[in-house]
């Protein structure tokens, strides 16, 4: 059985991810493990990650996420990381953080479109 | 205040003590965020190079001026090459951005670093409460 860290829902051929814990390291890679299992399970097609109610994103939270993306990418899904707080994103951009290989969504029902569009 | 880093979950501990330590002394979320992030980074260097050392908070008080200084302290391996370390994108281990260190002198004030090989590492950043 895998360590199930963060709870995700299934829309369609989409997988949602809503972070709503503290991310530690571990915590992360565990996140990783379980989206990865659940694409390759589900057979999903586009992850969408909602860090809405993540209050700090570091480097290495920064550098799991677009990680993941890639992996993902490899198993034919896309990402989306949508509702990066506007806080966040003046830090990351000013540590000089690019989140390579991800889409960008203001909300959920953006990255939803956004990952209908890329199938078209 | 002083945080002991050791553990992987002292990285959490450390971030969120100076997000409320922030946080009570009136800066803005903006400058919050900085500050945690930046602490975040120092500890997780800590963590990951020295195993273990501590994060020093301090508040600095002179009349209208607020500020938060944070010292990072360890008896680790020592930095050999520290220009080379603040470079952006560059770093020892896998699992990295090589964004640690350069990112923390980017988001805060006042920056400074002392390293010697095998004795340590030390670093003093702060930052300034803005009106806004």
């Amino acid at each position: 059985m895998m360590n199930r860290v963060v709870p995700t829902i299934k829309l369609y051929d989409y997988l949602i991810v809503p972070i709503q814990i503290e991310l530690d390291d571990t915590t992360v890679e565990a996140m990783q493990e379980q989206i990865l299992n659940e694409i390759d399970e589900k057979r999903i097609k586009g992850l969408i990650i909602d860090v809405s109610m993540v209050e700090i994103i570091d480097s290495y939270i920064s550098y799991t996420l677009t990680e993941t993306a890639a992996m993902a990418k490899m198993m034919g899904c896309n990402t989306v990381i949508c509702g990066i707080q506007p806080t966040v994103a003046l830090t990351l951009a000013q540590m000089g953080v690019k989140l390579k290989g991800v889409y960008f969504a203001m909300d959920l029902e953006s990255a939803l479109k956004i990952l209908e569009s890329i199938e078209e | 205040m002083s945080i002991k880093i050791k553990e992987e979950k002292d990285i959490v501990v450390a971030r969120q003590i100076v997000k409320d330590i922030a946080k009570r002394l009136g800066f803005s979320l903006a400058d919050i965020t900085k500050v945690s992030t930046a602490v975040s980074e120092l500890a997780r260097n800590i963590y990951r190079y020295a195993k273990e050392g501590f994060i020093l908070v301090k508040e600095k008080k002179s009349g209208e001026e607020v500020e938060i200084e944070v010292v990072a302290l360890d008896n680790g391996p020592g930095i050999e090459d520290i220009e080379l370390a603040l470079k952006s994108g560059y770093t020892t281990t896998r699992n990295s951005l090589g964004l640690g260190l350069s990112g923390v002198k980017k988001l805060m004030d006042s920056f400074y670093i002392e390293s010697e090989k095998g004795v340590g590492t030390v670093v003093i950043a702060s930052k300034r409460r803005r009106a806004f």
